[in-house]
């Protein structure tokens, strides 16, 4: 057969009509959605994708979602590009020292496991894999929630590691003395009083729940809260006061620490009312939408505190380099809540070790490369900032 | 006898069509706002709506597009370099939203402002607005240039009215306007300097643009306008201290900071929550200073609180929830953005509006 045009053209058209580009529109298995195992996890943004692969569509989003725009959420991330590592020469690996104590709680690396509400969603086992886990990392401190989905006892016994409490304050001060006082009895180190998170709204999250319509609540009529005031706050929260402070501050005979902090001004008051650290949290954009990065408002605070209290910090930590900034502006201790909701919930108390471990190891990596052997030698120099 | 012969004008016909149906122009964004998830065209739900900002796209859908592009978008570059400071342990429990003006207490401090010809939104126009403002406890500001007649939105009315004005052409027209308006109940007088378009369905023109930019300030004019009106009046579109300064000395009771919505782009660039501070700095509190220009959050109300304004006036989105919903929508947008400042209250520490102050905010460099 001779070449001719038409058949040229018949060929073109076939090799168009199978191409590859055709060949994914047609295909409904070829959606790239092969999920990487427990040993390609390599840092920790890789656990995000099989978390949100595994969990529910509403689990995801109530742990992933921030408070109203996401403004604040993604203004922790940004944070992190405002400081620069600047660093001096190299250390030798072997020579890294990473341990520290942090009121009374020894740690292998200034690293905690925040607070996080309800892991028995995310696994069955719940917290008691999160604590299996954060021990199997080095004795990671884990900060149990309030809001946990076992006893925090239970929790508390099922490893070695350390763990601290969190409470979310209730109106009745008997009844808040009752959790105070059984978290203590459990072994609990020190206690985070939640001050955050007073009327927060998970916009995003309530958007996607209508548009992939949960049966069991399908045709219901939104539901108005009742409130005190007339402007349909939610005031659960907005209690909140310093008296109430003053009058639990005797149950608890641990460090406590004030969790929420984003102003000077708080933390001097926390001081004053005889807190014992200083928790700078931002809730992880989860509180208030627009309200500053926690990374933003770190130097205000560590000027305003002088060195009389630790102060922690949270909020969009990834990494370790994450992790390097904000010790390097004077922080004592980085606590990570999502990524370890991601381990747990994508690989149980085998993906909450890896978590740490990462992260242990990145900060390793990373006082290495910039020549900061020990957490002493990490300071002000080490990063040059250009917060807005 | 040709059967199915392929011919070049068909087979590229065919792959032309191939690569109009191929992935990538599919992927490209399209111009018009989007709701996340939300099937093209329908209109969600208002019960599901959990913003403001969703308002647009579902007045978008329902809307002619020259009417939807007189009402479409917003400049809110500035309310994003400005972060909260929340302060916490203050109780906020007896949450407090209410204003006082001109000797009248406010539910929030929200009101809806002075908008042209609503009739191309809704069939009930400013019947349905002054209807649902009137639900949601909202002071509204009825335009001269309004679809209804003031004595039909007055009647309608159960909510505090304002009535504007521009001042331009004869002045005893618009003085027997202002005076019908009063005598419907209208409690104070808005007079707007330098609005370049004054048709809703209309986009300004270049000459309008120019012409308001260079009309000199006319106080004598603006004082005649004034005799015998009985009721405070404000000046709506300041945006330097020094015209703030000027309408305080030649009598004015109030000041709205305005930029109408950005439509003055080439004159007035700045946005009006970036020029509030000064103009608040200079008035010091000697009479109410308003604002509006792209006000769509409850942050964006707290911020203008916290750098001197009384209330803030919305412009676009009572039309985007008017043409959509009527005036559910609209009492159900207004509704939102007072809960939405009561919780920044609550998670800003700040019970009533009077604790807001400058430290409750942080301006950042762009």
């Amino acid at each position: 057969m001779d070449p001719s045009r038409r058949r040229a053209l018949w060929g073109l058209g076939a090799l168009a009509g199978s191409s590859l580009l055709r060949a994914q529109q047609f295909d409904p298995f070829h959606d790239h959605s092969r999920l990487p195992g427990f040993d390609e996890m390599a840092s920790i943004m890789d656990f995000e994708e099989v978390f949100h692969a595994k969990l529910p569509r509403q689990i995801y989003d109530f742990t992933d979602h921030g408070e109203g725009s996401e403004f604040n959420l993604r203004r922790n991330r940004e944070a992190f590009s405002w400081v620069d590592l600047v660093p001096r020469g190299a250390a030798d690996i072997s020579s890294i020292q990473t341990a520290t104590e942090l009121l009374g709680t020894k740690m292998a690396f200034p690293i905690m496991a925040a607070p996080t509400s309800g892991h028995g969603l995310l696994h069955k086992e719940g917290e008691l894999a999160t604590h299996v886990g954060t021990t199997a990392a080095s004795n990671t401190p884990y900060i149990v929630s309030n809001a946990s989905s076992l006893p925090i006892d239970k929790i508390a016994a099922c490893a070695t590691g350390p763990v601290w409490f969190q409470l979310y304050p209730r109106p009745s001060v008997d009844a808040t003395r009752e959790i105070l006082e059984k978290a203590q009895a459990a072994g609990c180190a020190a206690v985070a009083i939640t001050m955050d998170q007073q009327a927060s709204y998970y916009e995003r999250a309530a958007h996607l729940r209508h548009l992939t319509e949960d049966p069991r609540t399908a045709g219901t009529p939104p539901r108005r809260p009742t409130t005190k005031n007339p402007y349909r706050v939610p005031d659960g929260r907005l209690w909140y006061n310093w008296k109430f402070l003053d009058e639990i501050r005797p149950f608890v005979k641990v460090p406590f620490v004030a969790k929420g902090i984003l102003t000077a001004e708080d933390a001097e008051l926390c001081i004053e009312h005889g807190m014992n650290g200083i928790y700078i949290s931002n809730h992880g954009g989860r509180s208030l939408d627009y309200g500053p990065s926690t990374l933003e408002v770190l130097p205000e605070i560590v000027s305003a505190v002088r060195g009389r209290v630790p102060i922690m910090i949270d909020s969009g930590f990834r990494s370790g380099t994450d992790i390097l900034k904000a010790l390097a502006l004077g922080a004592n201790v980085v606590t990570v809540g999502r990524a370890a909701r991601w381990g747990l919930g994508a690989f149980g108390d085998a993906g909450v070790q890896k978590v740490f471990e990462i992260l242990q190891g990145e900060l390793v990596m990373a006082m290495a490369q910039t020549g900061r052997p020990t957490l002493a030698s990490i300071d002000r120099t080490l990063v040059r900032t250009r917060f807005r | 006898m040709k059967i199915n012969l392929i011919t070049r004008r068909k087979t590229l016909a065919g792959m032309g069509s191939l690569a109009a149906a191929a992935s990538l122009p599919a992927q490209q964004p399209t111009p018009l706002p989007k709701l996340i998830g939300e099937r093209p065209g329908r209109i969600t739900p208002l019960g599901d709506l959990v913003n403001v900002l969703e308002f647009e796209p579902m007045a978008e859908r329902k809307l002619a597009s020259a009417t939807y592009a007189s009402v479409a978008g917003g400049d809110r570059t500035f309310f994003e370099r400005i972060t909260l400071r929340p302060r916490m342990m203050v109780s906020t429990v007896d949450l407090d939203l209410t204003v006082e003006l001109f000797g009248e207490k406010m539910f929030a401090p929200i009101l809806v402002g002075p908008t042209a010809g609503q009739q191309a939104f809704h069939p009930d126009g400013e019947l349905a607005m002054v209807r649902a403002a009137s639900a949601a406890k909202t002071v509204m500001v009825v335009s001269s240039e309004s679809s209804y007649s003031i004595d039909k939105i007055a009647a309608a009315s159960k909510t505090t009215l304002w009535y504007q004005v521009y001042p331009e052409g004869d002045l005893n027209a618009i003085q027997a306007r202002a005076k019908q308006a009063i005598q419907a109940g209208c409690k104070a007088l808005c007079i707007t300097l330098g609005a370049p378009f004054r048709n809703a369905t209309g986009a300004p023109s270049p000459a309008s643009v120019a012409g308001a930019k260079n009309a000199p300030l006319n106080w004598a004019y603006i004082d005649k306008l004034r005799q015998g009106i009985g009721v405070p009046v404000l000046l709506k579109g300041i945006m330097s201290a020094e015209e703030a300064d000027a309408a305080i000395k030649n009598g004015v009771q109030g000041i709205v900071v305005s930029n109408h919505g950005g439509l003055l782009t080439s004159a007035a660039a700045a946005s009006t929550l970036e020029v509030l501070p000064s103009i608040a700095d200079a008035v010091s509190g000697r009479v109410p200073v308003l604002i509006d220009g792209s006000f769509r959050r409850g942050t964006d109300i707290f911020k203008a609180l916290a750098l001197g304004a009384r209330a803030v006036l919305l412009g676009r989105p009572p039309l985007w929830a008017l043409a959509a919903y009527g005036q559910d929508g609209v009492q159900n947008l207004l509704e939102k953005l007072q809960t939405e400042v009561g919780r920044t209250m609550g998670g800003c520490g700040k019970p009533t509006i009077k604790s807001i102050d400058r430290t409750s905010v942080k301006i950042h460099d762009a």
